[in-house]
């Protein structure tokens, strides 16, 4: 088994005025290669800001956070952001979709930043949205495009620069239900067949139970359970 | 991320505020066009003011003297030295003649008519003659005329008669006013009469009369200008060759040769090198100096004109520049809605993998994009602008009966230094809007609307 993550007594503590708030406060926890985590808790309980370290957009104030071996407490900016562009694919509840580009310029955006050449990411974007079911919608702009078109394009723009680790925030928090079971089956799929990584906060404990191999449930900032849940 | 993606994207984003580009680039466009049109009328009107002064003749001469009036110079260089009364006009101030000074002598003008950039020399020849014309007489100075001034200055038109016909030939031209002088009714009826110069020679040490006449060939108006030789007219003119006869034979030669037995001619009190074109005056009058003259031209008077052009340079340009900075606060304006209005798309970027420096790239490129369109654009309406009023300022020279010319001059560096100085300033401009795009924290920018 290779571990892809590591998380040793990670801290992350704001300081909003006078009084500090302990957003995460001594998170450990381990994530082996081709599992499917769910990361359960209350809004506040601390699930998204571990996943906005463990995307590296934010920083731990203590503790260390290894990926891959790498220590991103130890990285700089620009390092933080080679690890987003490789390491990484970042799914979000409100799709995030640059509204300007269609959906293949914002499948191939993603490639270049990190300097795939034209051709190659305009016929990667292409495969990646035929592979997802959205082969006649290349060119539509995201208003275009149902709520489950839009998460799917997200998720082919995480997939594009083939990161072994999905995070995936809330992903279908903006959806309905027939649409947020069809996007979590193609995740699934991603996971069973690709064999990518993935860990996904939710705050529904069901969801979780359903698709996710583990469920960690996490309170102020702390994890207070961590179980194999059941594969259906 | 490569230049051309980096290129293309901020491109793209630009096209994607069509209207907020265009009126953004047509403040930097009024901005560079006011600058390039004041900087192009600074030009223009130093090449009209420079152009008119150098066809005069005037600045292709060098006045050279005996290097023991070293200390007299004009212009500007002269201030360095001191007050007036330590320029050696005193006869006490013998110790400031240079040590290598020298005289002006035959085989002095060859040296210097041998240098480099040098097409004439000739002595500065003035030499007094009693005229007799009709019975009357009157005392004059006449002045040596080289052929090569044919055509310059105020040769360029001989009103009547024509000019020397050889350097050796046997004949005299008159100012306007002096032909006036002898006959007032009908100065062009002179041209074909003679008149008899005469002159105390020295013809094997004992003084003689010498006499001379010469057929008038040709009258000449006389152009306000200090420097006869260099194309200025004098009342009374021969040929050169005819002026050095008259100095070599004269009284004043013989008593010069005898007073110093080790000379075997005498020195000439001034000369004139002229040189073949304006820019190479400067040169070689420090040459001239450096070989024991001394020397000065009225290039150091253009000089200091040079100077003043400039400071009219920089003033019309700093007026220019005023359109130019408003419209570089355009550009930060544009720059910091523009970023406040991406800000999520900012957040997303970085998300998938953008750098801050991509950040900062993009947003500095669409600066300088807006500034190189905005450079174009103004370049072009500067000249354009300039053409108008060009066409108008003429129509009203001409009617009050002056030359028509170029007031606005636009040459090639000042294109390219209006383009690439508007780029410059647009980046400039953009430095702190970008700064602070790319300092933007990803999960606060995620969360903007």
């Amino acid at each position: 088994m290779v571990t892809v993550l590591e998380t040793r007594d990670l801290k992350k503590h704001y300081r909003m005025g006078a009084s500090t708030v302990r957003a995460l406060d001594g998170v450990s926890l381990t994530v082996e290669q081709g599992e499917f985590v769910g990361l359960l808790g209350t809004s506040g309980s601390g699930k998204s800001t571990l996943l906005n370290l463990i995307a590296g957009l934010d920083r731990p104030s203590e503790g260390s956070l290894r990926i891959f071996d790498q220590d991103l407490a130890q990285m700089s900016s620009a390092e933080l952001s080679l690890h987003r562009q490789k390491n990484v694919g970042i799914i979000f509840q409100s799709f995030n979709l640059v509204s300007t580009m269609s959906a293949a310029e914002n499948v191939a955006l993603a490639m270049m930043f990190a300097g795939v050449p034209r051709r190659e990411r305009e016929g990667h974007a292409t495969q990646l949205l035929d592979a997802i079911g959205l082969g006649g919608r290349q060119t539509h702009r995201p208003r275009e495009l149902s709520g489950g078109e839009q998460q799917r394009v997200a998720i082919a723009r995480a997939l594009s620069n083939n990161p072994h680790l999905l995070l995936a925030d809330e992903p279908t928090g903006n959806l309905d239900s027939r649409t947020s079971r069809e996007i979590l089956t193609l995740l699934k799929q991603l996971n069973e067949r690709d064999g990518k990584t993935i860990i996904m906060v939710t705050h529904d404990p069901a969801l979780a139970a359903q698709y996710a191999h583990r469920t960690v449930t996490m309170l102020d900032g702390a994890i207070i359970s961590d179980l194999a849940g059941s594969r259906s | 991320m490569t230049f051309r993606d980096t290129l293309g994207l901020a491109l793209r984003n630009l096209g994607q505020a069509k209207l907020r580009t265009s009126l953004t680039t047509m403040g930097v466009a009024i901005g560079i066009a006011s600058l390039a049109g004041m900087v192009s009328l600074g030009i223009g009107l130093q090449d009209q003011f420079v152009g008119r002064f150098t066809k005069s003749g005037m600045f292709d001469a060098i006045n050279v003297m005996p290097g023991s009036v070293g200390q007299i110079t004009f212009g500007p260089g002269a201030r360095g030295r001191g007050g007036l009364g330590r320029r050696g006009f005193g006869r006490g101030n013998a110790a400031q003649v240079p040590d290598n000074a020298r005289e002006l002598t035959d085989e002095a003008l060859k040296e210097l008519a041998a240098m480099e950039h040098v097409k004439d020399v000739y002595p500065n020849l003035r030499v007094p003659v009693e005229v007799k014309y009709r019975g009357e007489s009157e005392f004059a100075v006449a002045a040596g005329v080289p052929m090569g001034v044919r055509g310059e200055g105020a040769f360029q038109a001989i009103p009547y008669g024509r000019f020397f016909g050889g350097d050796s030939e046997n004949a005299c031209m008159l100012s306007l006013d002096f032909a006036k002088r002898i006959n007032d009714q009908d100065p062009k009826g002179l041209i074909g009469q003679s008149l008899t110069l005469n002159y105390a020679a020295s013809l094997n040490g004992t003084m003689q009369r010498a006499e001379m006449t010469c057929p008038i060939v040709g009258i000449v108006e006389r152009e306000t200008g200090p420097f006869a030789g260099a194309g200025g007219v004098s009342g009374l003119m021969v040929p050169m060759a005819k002026a050095k006869e008259i100095f070599a034979s004269s009284l004043a030669t013989a008593q010069a040769l005898m007073r110093d037995p080790t000379k075997t001619s005498r020195p000439y009190p001034s000369a004139v090198v002229k040189v073949k074109s304006a820019q190479s005056t400067q040169d070689v009058e420090e040459q001239i100096k450096k070989m024991g003259f001394s020397a000065f031209s009225l290039n150091d008077a253009l000089q200091g004109a040079k100077r003043a052009f400039i400071i009219l340079d920089i003033v019309l340009s700093l007026i220019g520049s005023i359109a130019l900075a408003v419209s570089s606060l355009g550009i930060m304006n544009t720059m910091v809605m523009s970023i406040l209005e991406r800000t999520r798309e900012i957040g997303i970027m970085k998300a998938i993998g953008g750098s801050d420096g991509d950040i900062r790239r993009i947003f500095l490129i669409e600066a300088s994009a807006i500034g190189f369109f905005g450079g174009v654009t103004g370049v072009v309406l500067g000249w354009i602008v300039g053409r108008i009023i060009n066409l108008g300022a003429n129509i009203y020279i001409q009617q009050q009966g002056g030359t028509p010319g170029n007031l606005f001059s636009l040459p090639f560096w000042l294109i390219g230094g209006a383009i690439g100085f508007s780029i410059a300033i647009s980046l400039l401009a953009g430095t702190y809007p970008a700064g602070r795009a790319a300092r933007l924290d990803p999960i606060q920018a995620l969360r903007h609307d």
